[in-house]
């Protein structure tokens, strides 16, 4: 296992190196630079600009550039700094991320804490009206834009006052017992977290009562019945159990997705995550923050992957890596 | 419908309730009144205001984004400006309602009868926010920096005339001097635009070359050292920044007391223009400075209920303007020879003649551009120095305005007709007239302004393509390879608003002299008039030579019609009218600028 | 993630009824798929149809006409008097700064059909300028509302699907047959070819989705007609969906390639590419299918992301995500609701059709269901 976990950790650095690679190169390819970002002030000369350019190394080729990103990585762990800030880009980013992945994980709560039960209901009553009205809720949520969706839950908050109208703190958070703060967070996090959260549910609804039909049908549960156990046990005690399992292993490949999904309800809700950063940072060219973002996102990705694959190792005895 | 607006209104009343109980506890809950325990400095700078107030209270702003950096010196744009012009100050500063300059870490100073060499006599007594005292080695280290060719900040634009920098000396503690090789009627504005940073704690940084990174957002708080009336309280990444007095500021009231007033100045980061604006409603921001034209109506009818007031600060001193690209090769390139046109040949022949861009300017109808995006809030606007600048406003100024007939008069005289019948002109040699336009599509206004000219272009039979592209791609366009026909843009204010920030507009050599950047020599009698005549304005200190060569510049742009002006918005910004001393400029830092004098009103 | 829906092939379904003839019934057994089916057709009839149902076309302004209410269709005038033909009021602004607009009640301006306007070409080719319905010259019919130049929400919103409804078909033609080649030569081939192919889709897998999408974006200069604009959408999207659909043909190839018919064909000497193309990707149709259904909405709401970012299909061209997100704004969501909501439903109701659509298919196509039996 230990061998295992080692093999997959050390094949993710050819693959982080091609995201970067890859990056790099969508970067260059895309027309002008950070400076341009300066036009509109009618104060700043082209002699300006010219020094700036060198300051930041894009006077140089490309190749050049990458090369000594690489080297400063590998040498220094340096990921190099962003242009508009002047601090390293890791130390932009850490906050970010980790508002992101808060939110990602208060999104996947969302989606499991509904999907679970609802599944069930869904699976247990199949064919009823809650099993079809169930369903057919879930599909008008992830048909909804999150666009639109976004906008007229924050008119929502405005317009009662039960919810703070995006952001992430209040002004007097710091003064907050730590309940209180807690409590605040909970509060700024509910929108977007549903927002995002809700999309994922159809899918995972519509597995979750899947699995359990399918563990329904299985002998042992059969058995249960006809040894005279209460229905509710049987599927309580013995089915829920089973069906979860599968559910377990693609816990890790939802908060993957959800760094992703994030992205527009971190605009819209102010959420000053990961998403947020890159957007502008991409909007102004800001290199190396955008190469770091990527990286750093895909590096959540990869991880949600390598925690999946572990998770079904773990749920599934069958399964042996060597 | 109609139940919604019941919903609505009982809704805002609940959340205005909500806002009420929030506002009271701010800012009194914790501490008791600030009292100053500090001795004011020898010199004191007693500050303009509209009336002496109250320590206390909180002031929350809606910011766009947060500061890059807390390095005065080298951030550039507004987010971060707008914070660091609050914590750092310079030997001068304007008043942003008379645009006078006035003294700040300088007690007075007098010019040369040459109007080479300006002697600043610095204030007594002044000192950083750690209690260091604040004298002319830290103004050398500050123009040392500024002037560092490998930083190159943008300050040092303005600090090199004609290519020559600027040399400065301080003859002793208290005196500092600025000699330049040639007069400059700007060279307060561009020596005030140096914050004065604090060299004991700085020089380390800055002789390990390290100067561009220090004082970034990463450096912890408390040992960020300001110059200016407020120091940095608490900072979070991307969402707020939260900035408290500083207790050794050398402004004072009428009264004597020391500024600033508030306890604590809040930048409370909301991206989206929406979630500012219902955070405004919400009660949970005092003052947003960048607000739509669409909104003005709901801030409007709402100013009571919630308790603010909308100030009408008049046209912005942003500008929007389209022209033609008539950029030639300068350097034979890409198969290229010099002096080709970038745009094809026949549209180099109508973009050069004058006849075509007047009738282009005749085409556009404001007052329907000005009904549609603009929601009827802005004004046409015919320079740089729009009708909101009072000091440098001409109303005598006129442009080309709607007049088809004449347009199509005009595009007649120069032989262009319809001669397929498809509704669109073709000219002389029967190419038919027709061009695309670019502007920056992320901006909603322009995209519209573009959708509208386009609309009143083909009404004269010329027919335009809007090209709306992401802003780069434009500046790049624009400013290094002259791929475009028509540009929409805008300018933005620097501060002070004067005529000679411009030149890098006016003048033929100009990088932002955007239909022909970059002339080696002035390529026709008009722009080398205008050349000629931005040199005299710039070196006299004499306001009334300094207007007439300024109309007499514009005239010939708005003759020749190298720029066509398109509507300038009219710029409303709604603060809580529990605030006082709340004067608005149009200027960059528009509800802030004086933000060591607002006060909150102590309630009744 | 797409996870493949096993397929299990089951030996004991009705002898009596041909494949198809069991899907068809199967599938009839879900209204709501038989209501999305027939929803989609109606939608892409619209849109195919686009310049002939609208009155106006999608870039014609009027000045005096802007931010427009819906004009509501009448039948019963002012006096309670009963019109055979639907008729409209005309109009007039009424408070010129809150925009907002009454009816005149002496004007009756009644619907015609068959009327001239705005030439056009129906299908691309035949060239007309009759319209379905319109009004007299001087009124404007605005069915679901103007926007903010006086253009007619309803006409923007037909030609506005020509381009939603079609980057997703467009975009899954391409990214499917991208998958489907190449998963199916990775996994049919093997060795390096398979390595190259299969580090490539990971590559690809890891990088969030939206975060590719935003850079891949950048690359391509934004002024391009919007026609390429379109073409570079789809581009991207595909791009960035062909990856997952290929992982899962290769591991479904990799079993099939075993079954006899193969070694078959490989003994009589056909290609390989023939031998991918003609005996082993048929067997993953069904599959496909399903997965194609379901991965179309992912394609409009993309469109709608990059005009959210504000680098989709760009004025004055008319898509639904570029409509919607031009009335993202308090203004209109309080004042003039009709632009968000009129591309906000479009939206909705094409992606709820495609998965209900889509949900429908699976079961019908699902094995594991046998019609009759109960789960």
């Amino acid at each position: 296992m230990r061998t295992y976990i080692l093999r997959r950790l050390l094949q993710t650095i050819p693959l982080l190196l091609g995201i970067s690679a890859l990056t790099f190169l969508l970067l260059q390819a895309a027309p002008g630079d950070f400076l341009n970002t300066m036009a509109e002030n009618p104060a700043i000369s082209g002699a300006t600009l010219e020094q700036m350019r060198r300051n930041f190394g894009l006077d140089q080729p490309w190749y050049l550039q990458y090369f000594i990103y690489l080297k400063n990585i590998f040498l220094h762990f340096d990921f190099g700094e962003s242009f508009s800030r002047h601090q390293p880009v890791f130390s932009v980013l850490r906050t970010g991320l980790a508002n992101t992945l808060l939110l990602a994980t208060a999104a996947a709560a969302v989606t499991w804490g509904l999907a679970i039960p609802l599944g069930v209901i869904a699976a247990v009553r199949q064919y009823s009206l809650a099993d079809k009205g169930l369903s057919l809720m879930a599909f008008i949520w992830l048909s909804v834009p999150e666009v639109l969706s976004g906008l007229l839950l924050l008119f929502l908050a405005a317009k009662t006052g039960w919810f703070p109208i995006g952001g992430m703190r209040d002004l007097d958070h710091d003064y907050m017992s730590a309940w209180g703060r807690f409590a605040d967070l909970m509060r700024h996090l509910a929108l977007p977290a549903f927002v995002v959260g809700l999309v994922p549910l159809a899918s995972r609804m519509r597995q979750m009562r899947g699995n359990l039909l399918d563990v329904l049908r299985l002998d042992y549960v059969t058995t249960a019945r006809a040894k005279g156990l209460p229905e509710s046990k049987v599927i309580y005690k013995h089915a829920l159990r089973n069906a979860l399992n599968p559910l377990i292993t693609l816990f890790g490949f939802t908060l993957g997705s959800l760094v992703s999904g994030s992205f527009v309800a971190e605009y819209i809700f102010s959420w000053p995550g990961l998403g947020s950063i890159t957007l502008e940072a991409i909007q102004t060219q800001d290199q190396y923050l955008v190469m770091g973002a990527v990286l750093m996102a895909s590096g959540v990705l990869v991880l949600g992957n390598l925690i999946a694959d572990l998770l079904l190792a773990v749920a599934d005895p069958r399964i042996r890596y060597d | 419908m109609r139940h919604l607006n019941v919903f609505m209104t009982r809704s805002i009343t609940m959340s205005t309730l909500l806002a009420l109980i929030g506002g009271c506890s701010a800012g009194s809950k914790r501490e008791g009144a600030y009292v100053d325990h500090l001795p004011l400095p020898a010199d004191t700078m007693l500050t303009k205001m509209i009336e002496p107030g109250v320590y206390g209270g909180r002031f929350v702003i809606g910011a766009t984004a947060g500061p890059k950096t807390f390095n005065s010196l080298m951030g550039n744009e507004t987010s971060t400006t707008d914070v660091t012009q609050r914590l750092f100050s310079a030997l001068t500063d304007i008043d942003y309602v008379t645009q006078d300059d006035i003294g700040v870490l300088a007690k007075s100073w007098e010019t040369s009868t040459d109007g080479l060499t300006t002697t600043f006599h610095l204030r007594r007594g002044a000192a950083f926010s750690d209690g260091h005292p604040i004298t002319s080695a830290d103004m050398m280290f500050s123009f040392d920096v500024v002037m560092d060719p490998e930083l190159h900040p943008s300050m040092q634009d303005g600090l090199t005339i004609d290519g020559v920098p600027a040399t400065y000396s301080a003859p002793d503690s208290f005196t500092f001097v600025v000699h330049t090789t040639k007069a400059d009627a700007l060279i307060l504005a561009h020596t005030g635009s140096v914050n004065i940073m604090p060299k004991h704690k700085l020089e380390a940084a800055y002789k390990a070359g390290q100067f561009a990174s220090a004082y970034g957002t990463d450096t912890p708080p408390e040992s960020l050292v300001t110059s200016g009336a407020f120091r940095v309280k608490s900072y979070v990444p991307d969402q707020q920044v939260v900035l408290a007095r500083n207790p050794y500021w050398l402004g004072v009231d009428a009264k004597g007391q020391r500024l600033p007033y508030l306890d604590e100045l809040v930048f409370l980061v909301a991206k989206d223009q929406n979630v500012a604006a219902l955070k405004f409603h919400a009660g949970e921001l005092d003052g947003l400075d960048n607000v739509k034209p669409e909104d003005y109506k709901a801030f409007t009818d709402n100013q009571q209920k919630e308790g603010f007031t909308l100030h009408d600060v008049g046209p912005s001193f942003n500008t929007n303007f389209f022209w033609f690209n008539l950029n030639r090769v300068k350097e034979a390139k890409d198969g290229r020879r010099i002096g080709e046109p970038y745009v094809s040949a026949a549209q180099y022949s109508w973009f050069s003649d004058k006849r075509f861009r007047q009738a282009m300017s005749m085409a556009v109808d404001r007052e329907g551009i000005i009904r549609g995006p603009f929601y009827g809030f802005a004004f046409k606007n015919w320079s740089t120095m729009t009708s909101g600048n009072k000091k440098w406003f001409d109303p005598e100024l006129t442009g080309l305005d709607y007049n088809p007939s004449e347009a199509k008069r005009l595009l007649a005289s120069m032989g262009m007709k319809d001669t397929n019948g498809d509704g669109f002109l073709e000219d002389a040699k029967g190419r038919p007239v027709q061009f695309t336009m670019i502007t920056n599509g992320d901006n909603k206004l322009r995209t519209d302004m573009i959708n509208l000219v386009k609309d009143d272009l083909a009404k004269v039979g010329i027919k335009m393509i809007p090209s709306p592209l992401d802003f780069n791609t434009m500046i790049t366009k624009v400013r290094s390879d002259f791929s475009y026909e028509a540009a929409l843009l805008g300018l933005g204010s620097a501060v002070p608003s004067d005529p000679g920030m411009g030149q890098n507009v006016w003048k033929s050599s100009g990088l932002t002299h955007y239909w022909n950047i970059k002339q080696a020599k002035p390529e026709t009698p008009e722009e080398a008039r205008v050349d000629q005549l931005m040199a005299q304005n710039i070196l006299t200190q004499d306001i009334g030579v300094r207007k007439q060569t300024w109309r007499e510049v514009m005239q010939i742009v708005n003759d020749q019609c190298w720029l066509v002006w398109l509507p300038s918005q009219q710029m409303k910004l709604p603060v809580r009218s529990r605030f006082g001393n709340i004067q608005p400029s149009p200027m960059p830092h528009r509800i802030l600028w004086n933000a060591d004098r607002i006060f909150r009103k102590p309630s009744k | 993630m797409t996870e493949p829906p096993a397929i299990r092939l089951d030996e004991q379904s009705l002898p009596s009824l041909s494949p198809w003839q069991l899907f068809l019934r199967q599938f009839r057994r879900s209204t709501l798929a038989v209501v999305g089916g027939w929803l989609l057709l109606v939608l892409y009839s619209m849109a195919l149809l686009a310049p002939f149902l609208s009155p106006y076309g999608p870039e014609q302004m009027d000045r005096n006409r802007f931010f427009h209410p819906p004009t509501p269709l009448r039948w019963v005038d002012g006096d309670g008097r009963f019109h055979l033909g639907p008729f409209v009021y005309a109009t007039r602004l009424s408070d010129p700064s809150s925009l907002q607009y009454e009816e005149d009640r002496a004007r009756m301006l009644p619907l015609r059909f068959f009327v001239k306007g705005t030439p056009y070409r129906l299908f691309g080719m035949l060239a007309t300028d009759r319209h379905l319905f319109g009004v007299a010259e001087g009124g404007r019919v605005y069915l679901l509302g103007g926007d903010m130049f006086g253009r007619d929400v309803w006409s923007r919103l037909l030609h506005g699907a020509q381009i939603s409804l079609t980057v997703g078909l467009l975009g899954i033609a391409i990214s499917f047959s991208l998958g489907m080649l190449l998963g199916g030569i990775a996994g049919y081939v093997g060795g390096w070819v398979d390595t190259v192919i299969m580090r490539g889709t990971e590559l690809l897998l890891s990088i969030p989705g939206l975060y590719l999408i935003v850079a891949l974006r950048a690359v391509f200069p934004a002024d391009l007609p919007s026609q390429q604009v379109y073409l570079a959408i789809v581009a991207i999207l595909a791009f960035i969906g062909w990856a997952s659909l290929a992982r899962v043909i290769r591991g479904m190839v990799l079993s099939i390639r075993r079954a006899e018919y193969v070694a078959a064909a490989e003994a009589l000497g056909a290609s390989r590419l023939r031998i991918i193309v003609r005996h082993i990707l048929p067997n993953t149709m069904s599959f496909v299918i399903v997965a194609a259904t379901v991965a179309v909405p992912g394609y409009i709401l993309g469109e709608v992301f990059l005009s959210f970012l504000g680098v989709g299909v760009q004025e004055p061209a008319a898509s639904w995500g570029n409509m919607l997100n031009q009335a993202r704004s308090l203004r209109a969501l309080t004042s003039f609701p009709w632009m968000l909501f009129a591309p906000g439903a479009a939206i909705f109701l094409t992606v709820m059709a495609f998965n209900f659509f889509g949900d429908g298919l699976r079961d019908a196509l699902d094995p594991r269901k046998t019609p009759g039996g109960k789960g």
